[in-house]
């Protein structure tokens, strides 16, 4: 009796919710189909990706073979993978303990510094990029990975992110924490890393991603074929008198993958850490 | 034990606490101070000179950047353009997010994680690869218009990106494609956040959906509302890619940014003015500051 | 799993932190060690970066570890000016087995305009390699800008009397030669000749005519066939330069004054540019890619025309084989073939070149008209569609042949001969200046604006853009 009530009950709730079902799934196609379009033109030839071809091809492997033939591409995704996972772990770590810092001693004066690290985000890239080229180049970093992480390890808005996050970090545990005698590094290590992992999760996903995708700054301090990174991959196949869309689209794919896999391994926790930092 | 440690360093408990607190922050700032103020103190002197790159000297007046812009037609126009996005695409953008959060948040909805994940799976792309996508859709002959087209619903096929308005509106639609599943995202965990007792509250005390929504669920997102208007502030002022890889600034720059003709004067047409492009950056960079700040004294409800 | 995923991640970025707090040398390899468990891909470039961060006297590993026998270049574009370098490198060997080139691929022209301009900033040319592949109409600028970023090829064994003389106008510059001309920039206006037929029309019926009658041609095309007759990226638009040179007349009087208020010549061409786009019979395409996929690849023309290296799109589409044929530009009064130029690029010695001896005999030997000449250019025009510029290696067989895909005409004979009629005009630094403000007042014009409101307020708003950069 009262299962089959909550089961009518059930179907109401689903009938009530028809307006939203229609409503996301219009939204989920639209976001969905221009990476459809990216995965379908990455096997058609470039005549037809040119003329709009919305189907599956047969070209697939062809694309992909000239791509290996014409492209750095294994050396492009090995750089690309290095540089955003020595950004994402050093940025998360500096980041966060300051974010810490920030949050769980926090006073006037840290508030104060803490607007003014804000300021950092508000210029734009071209302003700064010529002095941050001389500075690279007189210590003798371009065309490696310092040269490349250096500048986006410490980032306001991560710090940002941590800082909101930390309020969700007890102090009790700290008090208790210090009674049984850890140093106030300790604590951090200890204590507060593994509480925060969903944050780090999320932050992960946003580092990684900005760092995998970052393409003015590479193009400026990685001047080396052999330091290339795959959105100037890209770039160097897009531009050209003659393009080869298709083989080009391969390489779309091949540079979009790692971020959508890295999205969904840590799905949960990413919408775990983001939670965290709105709180 | 913390005794004995106290002993070794001989400072108060208080006085080691506030030590660690600055210890903790110093790294992040320092490296701020030297990769991001240091080079700013860089660009605002060069803000003052002229000359290409090798041979600058002061400029004469000193403010004459800071002067020319405002006589620079091109200029205006593309902060005139830039503006333009701001308002339309950001209320926009961060509207269609909430309402998706607000759906997304219904516990009785089925498939929730897929459909954020769908939703989500725009910001993944880089932005190179989403620009050469988003112009071959747009295309004269592209599938957009091939759709369109089938669907009797236009006579021939519509120059998207060759006419003022369409172009805007694609460079709109491909900002809000790209960024309400980020937003959302930020929504969707302020809403969890939110206590279900509230809205339970709020149906005793007859308030219908949308009362609900506007007086308990706007109110308690205000935080990640001031939040996601700061980022998108800054990210629209700072629009670039778009701007560059869409549109080229075209048709007669009237979809140009602010940063799209910075970088011309900088790099893109092999002039080299370091001189003007800083100071140009200097005025977008005063502008959201001004907006930040005015968003931040609204929005810091903690002190 | 995803527990033990971000445990890892800590884990690992604790360990890179800790690594790096040892400072120093120890700093680079231990983070590139971490990296590398996660990647084992990245291992190599890895130990490569940081090799150029810890010699002491290595600047950029480019050219401080190179050897004897090896230089660098920057060049771009992979279907072009690459196979024509790699032809050259494969070239010199001839000379000397063991010469190496180490082409570093850029997007673009602006990427190596950007690094010559950081270089410059920076007050160091060391992280420029030997030698750049660079634009023609931005080196007089950079030469007068930089001078000190450059070699001049004087001394090489090169004769310059065997090039085009207007390839060679622009990279001489205070009467010293600085490039090596790599590709040809003649245009040509290639018609299907299918179409043309269809609409009663021959290739000679659209050669030598004037731009008037062109338009009427085009109509007839465009209402028979509903094709258009030409296309254009809009968004960099080369037309109303390319239709003044056939002319011979440019929208310059010197350097940096603008010739366009009270220019009749160019008044009358923006009118021809106008009409067609108006009559729907000139495409002005949105984008490059919009130009070559959508009007060009898609089929929407029946006529192109453009730098020669524009036929390796039309070629493209294996339908169309047979159908094309190439021919002059239309003038404004007629009775004679328009020839213009655009595009092209030639190479040039850096100051951070340490074995100037081996570069200029390296260019001499192959794009300078020596010995490899023939060689280079031959390869370079089967793998690259790059033409040459230098008379006595366009003799070569090669550029004899008949080519199927254009009805067997021997268009890179034609192409080379054109080169040499196409007339010296005054250039500027301002050229792309000039191209975006003239576009845009097309555009401007196109949806209604007058054109002598258009064409006054293009010069004003350059001349404005001038004075800013010469203050």
């Amino acid at each position: 009796m009262t299962e089959k009530k909550t089961k009518i009950k059930g179907n109401m709730i689903q009938r009530r919710l028809i307006p939203s079902y229609i409503f996301l799934s219009i939204v989920a196609f639209f976001s969905v189909f221009p990476l459809y379009w990216m995965i379908t033109a990455a096997t058609n030839t470039t005549v037809d990706v040119a003329r709009g071809k919305i189907w599956f091809g047969t070209y697939a492997a062809e694309n992909f073979k000239n791509l290996v033939a014409n492209t750095n591409l294994w050396r492009s995704m090995g750089n690309s993978f290095l540089y955003a996972i020595v950004q994402t772990l050093l940025c998360l770590f500096v980041c966060s303990l300051a974010g810490y810092g920030f949050e769980l001693y926090h006073d006037k004066g840290k508030d104060i510094l803490f607007a003014i690290l804000l300021m950092a985000m508000m210029i734009p890239g071209v302003a700064t990029m010529i002095p941050l080229f001389t500075m690279m180049s007189k210590v003798h970093l371009l065309d490696t990975v310092w040269g490349f992480v250096l500048p986006a390890i410490s980032t306001p808005f991560m710090i940002m992110m941590f800082r909101q996050n930390s309020r969700n970090f007890p102090p009790d545990i700290m008090e208790a924490a210090r009674i049984d005698g850890l140093s106030e590094l300790s604590i951090f290590f200890r204590m507060y890393m593994p509480v925060m992992k969903s944050t780090y999760a999320a932050a992960a996903v946003i580092t990684f991603m900005n760092a995998w995708n970052s393409y003015l700054w590479p193009r400026v301090v990685l001047r080396k074929n052999e330091a290339q990174t795959m959105p100037i991959l890209i770039a160097n196949l897009a531009n050209g008198y003659t393009v080869d869309y298709g083989m080009l689209m391969m390489g779309v794919l091949f540079s979009t993958m790692p971020t959508i896999i890295i999205f969904f391994v840590l799905q949960k926790q990413f919408a775990e850490g983001i939670t965290g930092a709105v709180k | 034990m913390g005794g004995t440690q106290l002993k070794k360093s001989g400072m108060s408990v208080g006085a080691k606490q506030k030590a660690a607190g600055w210890g903790f922050l110093i790294v992040a700032s320092a490296m701020i101070v030297v990769f991001s103020f240091w080079p700013m103190v860089s660009a605002l002197i060069t803000s003052f000179k002229t000359g290409s790159a090798a041979n600058m000297k002061w400029a004469d007046p000193v403010v004459f950047n800071y002067t020319r812009m405002f006589k620079d037609k091109v200029f205006m126009t593309s902060v005139g353009n830039t503006f333009l996005y701001l308002i339309i695409q950001v209320p926009i953008m961060l509207i269609v997010a909430i309402l998706l959060a607000q759906l997304l948040n219904n516990k009785d909805l089925k498939l929730r994680g897929f459909f954020r994940t769908c939703i989500f799976l725009p910001c993944a792309v880089s932005l190179v690869s989403y620009s050469l996508i988003f112009r071959s859709l747009f295309a004269t002959q592209g599938l957009i218009n091939t759709i369109l087209m089938n669907l009797h619903l236009i006579n021939e096929n519509i120059n998207w990106l060759g006419q003022t308005g369409t172009a805007r509106f694609v460079i709109i639609l491909a900002l809000v494609w790209r960024w309400t599943g980020y937003n959302m995202v930020f929504y969707l965990a302020g809403l969890q956040n939110i206590e279900y007792s509230v809205y339970e509250a709020a149906k005793i005390d007859g308030a219908n959906g949308w009362k609900t929504f506007w007086h308990v669920t706007v109110p308690l997102l205000r935080p990640v509302i001031i939040m996601t208007f700061i980022m998108s502030i800054n990210g629209t002022l700072q629009l670039f890619d778009e701007s560059v890889n869409l549109t080229s600034g075209g048709p007669a720059g009237t979809t140009m940014t602010m940063s799209h003709y910075i970088y011309n004067n900088a790099f893109g047409t092999g002039v080299a003015n370091f001189g003007y492009a800083s100071a140009m950056s200097f005025f977008v960079f005063i502008i959201v500051a001004i907006l930040a700040v005015i968003n931040l004294k609204v929005g810091d409800t903690r002190d | 799993m995803k527990k033990k995923v971000v445990s890892v991640l800590l884990v690992a970025a604790m360990g890179a932190f800790t690594l790096a707090g040892c400072g120093g040398t120890a700093a680079a390899g231990g983070a590139a060690d971490a990296g590398a468990t996660a990647a084992t891909e990245a291992a190599a470039p890895a130990a490569d970066a940081n090799a150029g961060g810890e010699e002491e006297a290595a600047p950029t590993a480019d050219v401080a570890s190179e050897g004897e026998h090896e230089l660098s270049v920057y060049a771009w574009d992979a279907n072009f000016n690459i196979p024509a370098l790699e032809a050259a490198a494969e070239a010199y060997k001839a000379v000397d087995p063991d010469f190496t080139l180490n082409i570093v691929t850029q997007s673009g022209s602006s990427d190596v305009e950007q690094a010559v301009t950081l270089a410059a900033s920076a007050g160091d040319y060391s992280t420029l390699p030997d030698i750049v592949l660079f634009q023609d109409h931005y080196i007089q600028k950079f030469v007068a800008d930089y001078p000190d970023a450059w070699q001049d090829l004087e001394g090489a064994n090169i004769n310059w009397d065997d090039f085009g003389a207007e390839k060679l106008s622009y990279s001489t510059i205070g009467g010293k030669h600085y490039g090596a001309p790599v590709d040809n920039g003649t245009a040509v206006f290639a018609y299907r000749t299918d179409i043309l037929e269809e609409c009663g029309y021959t290739i000679d019926d659209v050669t030598g005519i004037t731009w008037e009658r062109w338009l009427e041609i085009a109509k007839d095309v465009k209402d028979k066939t509903g094709m258009a007759l030409l296309s254009m990226d809009h968004s960099g638009d080369d037309l109303p330069y390319m239709f003044m040179q056939a002319e011979g007349k440019s929208q310059w009087k010197d350097n940096t004054t603008p010739d366009l208020v009270g220019n009749e010549t160019f008044k009358k061409i923006i009118e021809v540019i106008v009409q067609g786009a108006q009559d729907g019979t000139i495409i002005l395409a949105n984008s490059w890619s919009d130009y070559t996929d959508q009007t060009i690849v898609g089929d929407q023309v029946a006529g192109v025309m453009n730098g020669n290296w524009i036929i390796p799109t039309i070629e493209q589409v294996d339908a169309n084989s047979g159908k094309w044929a190439l021919t002059t530009l239309p003038t404004l009064d007629g009775g004679k073939e328009g020839y213009a130029a655009n595009g092209g690029s030639s190479l040039y010695i850096t100051a951070n070149c340490t074995k100037p001896d081996l570069a200029k005999d390296f260019l001499a030997y192959t794009f300078g008209g020596g010995e490899g000449s023939m060689e280079t250019y031959d390869n370079a025009l089967k793998n690259g569609g790059v033409i040459t510029t230098c008379i006595s290696a366009g003799k070569s067989g090669v550029y004899q042949e008949g080519v199927d895909y254009f009805g067997g005409q021997a268009i890179y004979a034609d192409i080379v001969a054109n080169g040499a009629n196409v007339p010296v005009v005054q250039q500027s630094d301002f050229h792309y200046n000039m191209r975006t403000l003239v576009g845009n007042a097309i555009t401007n014009i196109i949806n209604g604006a007058n054109i002598d409101d258009e064409i006054a307020s293009a010069q004003e708003q350059l001349e404005f853009e001038i004075a800013g950069s010469q203050n």
